[in-house]
């Protein structure tokens, strides 16, 4: 079986993952392997029915069009009765089963070594080129301003606590947050389609997710008439879906406006860039106890760093700063 | 499955509900085929297929007589087959052979057969709509009783093409079919993205003559509304802007992996199924026995495989043949 002419333009076909195994059954027209191009990820289709004797490229290999990936031995050429297929096809992922880890496998690890000490160039995958591609385009076309505050993460901690034993997403509440304060500020959602200004109708907010595979953008829609339960269990879920490999989870949903996180890191606060074509992004940073004054008096508070970036064509400062500061309340209201 | 009644066979010869079911299972098959053929690579180029569309291909081209004309956008294997061109010199076209029908220098987007009333595809979207307007006017200025149906997709209805020709078409009561093959997608797009009002035929109106809106997936119901649509035609009432509601199974193109379908949608159209739905109700009406179907499907098979045999060892066009058929 060799590799279709499923590039739309000349972009190199990567191979993301084979969904059957050797020694396997497969049926003519079965999807068997995953493939990416910088258009599409997409799941490519046995050409007959019979025995996958051999995958003969890996996960992560670029492939070119019409290179032999796979041997099958067909149906009506088997000697032996062909066996049914596995139920949950233990897929090769990026580390092969042991079984195999005397033949192809590890001819492909000793040249991926080898190409390591040739010092070749780091071959970019499709998704990361395209990633570059539009944040290249946005920070070069669009005139971005910084907007930087914190806000008080007592409440949420507290209502995280209230929700264990299963701690919510971190991420959920500020969604939550982002959504109820786009509410009052419209022009937040919009975007240019051309030179005009349209309001986006769409009334999600996304979550930029860094899984290993790429960058990929949540979508909740509707957050602000959802808990943050709901919310951290639709994230956990598309998280789940998106290393999972899930097309549909990882088709494009553009939302209203997205946020960033690195809490997670020891990033105290950063500045993102905005995801064409919406007007803003919201970065996060690390929770961590800050010394404040109330009425007169030091006290230690855990505090949360709240960077937006904005779209200056779109909204100027101060409705800006009025957004930050809603988004501020909705924050200390959980 | 959402079936059809099979009281609607009443009044049809059995022979002709065979031949329109021969002429789906046909297309499906073909396209089927092809698909692989593409995924072995063993047919260059990519192609646009029309799984799922059968039915308006086929039950336009049944309610046309032989003199008459169709012309086709870059989606055009079903249309060719249902007007009566040939597995052979389909395939023939598609490896590029010489004996293709059009000597192996169209590929899939341009099929066609001058002598069987097909121009070859025009795959500019909307393209085809004012050469068919065209056509119309030369029948009518040679008081010819022939007409031409115009297959076109969703998206060709946004073109200014289809405005000004349909506009001129009515303007001359010219007797021409505007065919809208409705299938929700304009390659991606969805319909609702790009048109407050979705219905295509109610644009007939604004033109000042007449639309209809047809399940599309009703090989029966086109063939009807296409015979009435010829018969105004005829009688100097045309043009009509037929739309027929149908569903793409395959992306785009095959480059495209159909991933903007969603589930539940893709879900209720495939239960109205033309070739499922047409079959079931054949089988209902017991004027066919299902061994008949299934020796359709073995029949259109054979040939099929016949047809690709020769096709991948005919030879490409010489290279004295380089220079002619080429326009500029």
């Amino acid at each position: 079986m060799k590799m279709p002419d499923l590039a739309a333009t000349d972009s190199a076909i990567k191979l993301i993952r084979w969904l059957v195994v050797p020694g396997q059954a497969v049926k003519r027209g079965q999807p068997v392997l995953v493939i990416e191009t910088d258009k599409a990820t997409m799941e490519v289709e046995s050409i007959a029915t019979g025995l996958l004797k051999e995958v003969r490229a890996l996960p992560e290999d670029f492939v070119g069009v019409g290179q032999v990936i796979a041997v099958l031995e067909l149906a009506d050429s088997a000697s032996g009765p062909i066996p049914s297929p596995a139920t949950t096809p233990s897929a090769l992922t990026r580390e092969p089963p042991p079984s195999q880890s005397g033949g192809l496998f590890a001819r492909n690890r000793a040249a991926a070594a080898q190409r390591a000490l040739a010092r070749q160039p780091v071959v970019l995958s499709p998704i990361q080129r395209t990633v570059g591609k539009r944040m290249q385009s946005s920070k070069q076309t669009i005139p971005h301003f910084y907007l930087q505050t914190s806000a008080s993460a007592e409440p949420m901690i507290v209502r995280r606590q209230a929700a264990a034993p299963k701690p919510l997403a971190w991420d959920a509440f500020f969604v939550r947050a982002v959504s109820k304060a786009l509410k009052k500020f419209e022009r937040m959602c919009c975007r240019f389609e051309g030179d005009e200004l349209v309001v986006s109708e769409s009334d999600t907010v996304g979550v930029a997710a860094d899984i290993p595979d790429g960058l990929y953008v949540i979508a909740i829609a509707a957050a602000s008439s959802k808990t943050p339960e709901q919310i951290s269990d639709e994230i956990r879920a598309a998280v789940q879906r998106l290393e999972a490999g899930d097309l549909e989870a990882r088709a494009a949903r553009p939302p209203d406006i997205t946020i960033t996180n690195l809490g997670a890191s020891k990033v105290e606060s950063f500045a993102a860039i905005i995801n064409p074509p919406e007007a803003a992004i919201l970065a996060i940073g690390k929770i961590a106890p800050a010394a404040v004054v109330q009425e007169g008096q030091v006290v230690v508070q855990n505090r949360v760093s709240l960077t937006l970036s904005v779209d200056h064509r779109i909204v100027n400062g101060r409705y800006a700063a009025d957004f930050l500061s809603a988004i501020v309340s909705e924050v200390e209201a959980f | 499955m959402v079936g059809m009644s099979s009281d609607r066979l009443a009044g049809y010869e059995k022979d002709f509900l065979l031949s329109l079911y021969e002429r789906m299972v046909l297309i499906r098959e073909f396209e089927e085929r092809v698909k692989f053929l593409f995924l072995e690579g063993a047919m260059p180029g990519t192609i646009h297929q029309c799984q799922g569309q059968e039915a308006t291909a086929v039950g336009v081209c049944a309610a046309l007589n032989a003199d008459d004309w169709i012309t086709s956008p870059f989606r055009g294997h079903g249309h060719a087959l249902a007007k009566g061109l040939t597995v052979q010199e389909l395939l023939d076209e598609l490896f590029g052979a010489r004996a293709g029908c059009c000597k192996g220098k169209g590929g899939s987007m341009h099929v066609g057969n001058l002598d069987k009333g097909m121009v070859p595809g025009i795959a500019i979207v909307a393209g085809a709509i004012p050469l068919a307007a065209g056509m119309a006017l030369a029948f009518k200025m040679q008081k010819r009783a022939q007409v031409v149906a115009c297959f076109f997709g969703d998206g060709a209805v946004a073109e200014g093409a289809f405005h000004e020709a349909i506009n001129m078409a009515a303007l001359w009561k010219l007797p021409a079919i505007f065919v809208c093959e409705n299938n929700l997608y304009g390659a991606s797009t969805h319909i609702s993205k790009v048109m407050k009002n979705t219905r295509v035929s109610d644009r007939a109106t604004a033109y000042g003559c007449r639309g209809e809106t047809v399940d599309g997936n009703d090989v029966l119901a086109v063939y009807e509304a296409t015979r009435h649509a010829a018969a105004d035609c005829r009688g100097a009432n045309g043009p009509v802007l037929l739309e027929l509601l149908t569903y793409r199974r395959t992306g785009h193109s095959r480059r495209d992996p159909c991933g903007y379908q969603p589930k539940d949608e893709q879900e209720s159209w495939f239960s109205r199924d033309p070739l499922d739905r047409f079959a079931a109700a054949l089988r209902q009406s017991g004027a066919v026995a299902s061994t008949e179907l299934d020796q359709v499907k073995a029949r259109t098979e054979a040939q099929i495989n016949e047809s690709v045999e020769k096709a991948k060892r005919a030879p490409p066009p010489p290279v004295a043949d380089l220079l002619t058929d080429i326009f500029s």
